[in-house]
């Protein structure tokens, strides 16, 4: 049988939420006193695929 | 080597140049004598490429006023008829390693600085800053006062300084620069502690002049704090001259605007222009009658001082001026943080006290800025569209000519892939 203190020590610790995307998710959360770590994350080239093909063709960034 | 190993390579060279140049001033000539390319009928504007009949007021009164300044024609009515004719050309100043500040536009003429780069070989001009007269021709403005003022300057004043910086046997830029570290000057739009340097170097050398103007013009150059400005952008053309003939780099290597379009170059594709709707400069107004309606979009090639990292772009070394156009220490040091996000590079000469000994960061990446949708700031002064200087701030570049950069680089590189379509 699988070994699940692992699993259930993770639920029974303080919760702390990693949130990507729209920074409302993360307050909501901040308002019911949770910790929440906003990443401060943006599509590559603001989503525009043309440019992220031409940009990986020189090299990325 | 594939095409990103070229690209990587290309770029560590243009940082190279640009982290590496050594700006020297070394003399004052008239244009037509200094600048390669230069033509009796040619007058150099800031900004992309413009036609005539696009020339918003105050760089139609300047190319004017340039043309009567040098006996093109006999009034303004004639000079305009002669642009409109195609007997006086207009071109970018920055095809020609120039740099014209504000509604600046540079004649036959006209005396120039002449700054070489040691290191790399360029050379770069820019003609003098006209003090702080509100009514000069670098803010569109002209009539007699204006005339009597270019012709002091091509006259005496040009005498007495190109004698002393020639007798000075040259004044190395980056020793002014390293000297005022930790000044509060971030060199674009504040810049009293380097143009004190400045004159520290200059006065000995003026003073043994022998010339019955001489005084006049040292108080003329002692006078004015924002002395330093035009010989540095001068400095910055040379640096550039060498970064624009680095094929494969996607290093921004020009920048300006002529108050209706702004654009960008990058070192890989030398003095083409991307170009989008001049930004206006958002800040302070001198006047409290001006509105944001009155303004002219971003005019000049000063900025070309924020290609070399100064201004906007190391903002936390002179935090006063975003004190004074409306901005706090915190938006001076998310300034240069932006422009360290999509710099490849940073000086060394002038580390910043307060912000951990950090040099300006230097050579914007086109590519950092379209991946990351990282805008890096420009600072400015903003225009009227009727002439004269409206107020000061700064402008986030659009991303737009970023854009445009980077299809132009991927079709020059396909095409010396012999991939072109």
């Amino acid at each position: 049988m699988a070994d699940t203190s692992k699993m259930l020590s993770l639920f029974r610790s303080e919760l702390v939420v990693v949130n990507v995307g729209p920074k409302s998710f993360a307050d909501v959360l901040e308002k019911q006193g949770y910790t929440a770590l906003q990443v401060d994350w943006k599509p590559a080239a603001g989503g525009d695929k043309q440019m992220q093909e031409m940009l990986q063709y020189l090299g990325g960034y | 080597m594939t095409v990103p190993e070229k690209v990587a390579a290309a770029n560590a060279k243009v940082i190279e140049i640009m982290t590496k140049g050594r700006p020297v001033w070394t003399d004052v000539l008239p244009a037509l004598e200094a600048v390669p390319g230069m033509e009796p009928n040619l007058i150099l504007v800031p900004g992309p490429p413009i036609e005539p009949n696009d020339l918003p007021i105050p760089l139609k009164t300047a190319v004017c006023g340039a043309a009567c300044h040098d006996g093109l024609a006999k009034n303004v009515d004639e000079a305009w008829e002669m642009v409109l004719r195609g007997e006086i050309r207009i071109a970018p100043s920055q095809d020609y390693n120039c740099g014209n500040a504000a509604s600046s536009v540079m004649s036959a003429s006209m005396p120039v600085f002449v700054v070489e780069d040691k290191t790399n070989g360029g050379k770069g001009f820019c003609v003098p800053h006209p003090g702080s007269n509100p009514r000069v021709l670098r803010w569109g403005i002209y009539g007699e006062d204006v005339e009597e003022n270019l012709r002091f300057i091509r006259g005496d004043y040009a005498a007495v300084l190109g004698e002393a910086v020639r007798n000075s046997g040259g004044i190395d830029l980056i020793r002014v620069l390293s000297k005022t570290a930790g000044m509060g000057d971030e060199n674009h739009n504040r810049q009293p502690a380097a143009s004190m340097a400045l004159a520290l170097e200059l006065v000995p050398w003026l003073l043994d002049v022998d010339h019955p103007a001489r005084d006049k013009v040292i108080k003329e150059i002692a006078a004015n704090d924002r002395f330093f400005l035009h010989v540095m952008m001068a400095g910055v053309e040379a640096i550039m001259a060498s970064a624009k003939q680095v094929p494969y780099s996607t290093v921004m290597a020009g920048m300006g605007g002529n108050g209706i379009e702004f654009g960008i170059q990058v070192a890989g594709t030398g003095n083409k222009w991307y170009t989008t709707k001049a930004p206006l400069i958002a800040g302070i107004f001198l006047k409290p009658t001006t509105t944001e309606a009155d303004l002219l979009g971003y005019l000049g090639d000063s900025c070309v001082t924020e290609v070399w990292g100064l201004g906007g772009m190391s903002a936390i070394a002179g935090p006063a001026y975003l004190r004074m156009t409306g901005g706090t220490f915190k938006d001076a040091k998310e300034r240069t943080e932006k422009a360290r996000q999509v710099s490849l590079g940073e000086h060394s000469f002038a580390p910043i006290p307060w912000d951990d000994y950090r040099g300006f960061p230097v050579g914007v990446d086109i590519r950092k800025v379209v991946g990351l949708n990282i805008l890096p700031i420009s600072h400015g002064g903003s225009a009227l569209k009727t002439g004269g200087q409206a107020g000061a701030g700064a402008a986030e570049l659009p991303v737009e000519v970023f854009k445009k950069a980077v299809v132009g680089m991927v079709e020059d590189v396909k095409r010396r892939e012999g991939e072109a379509e």
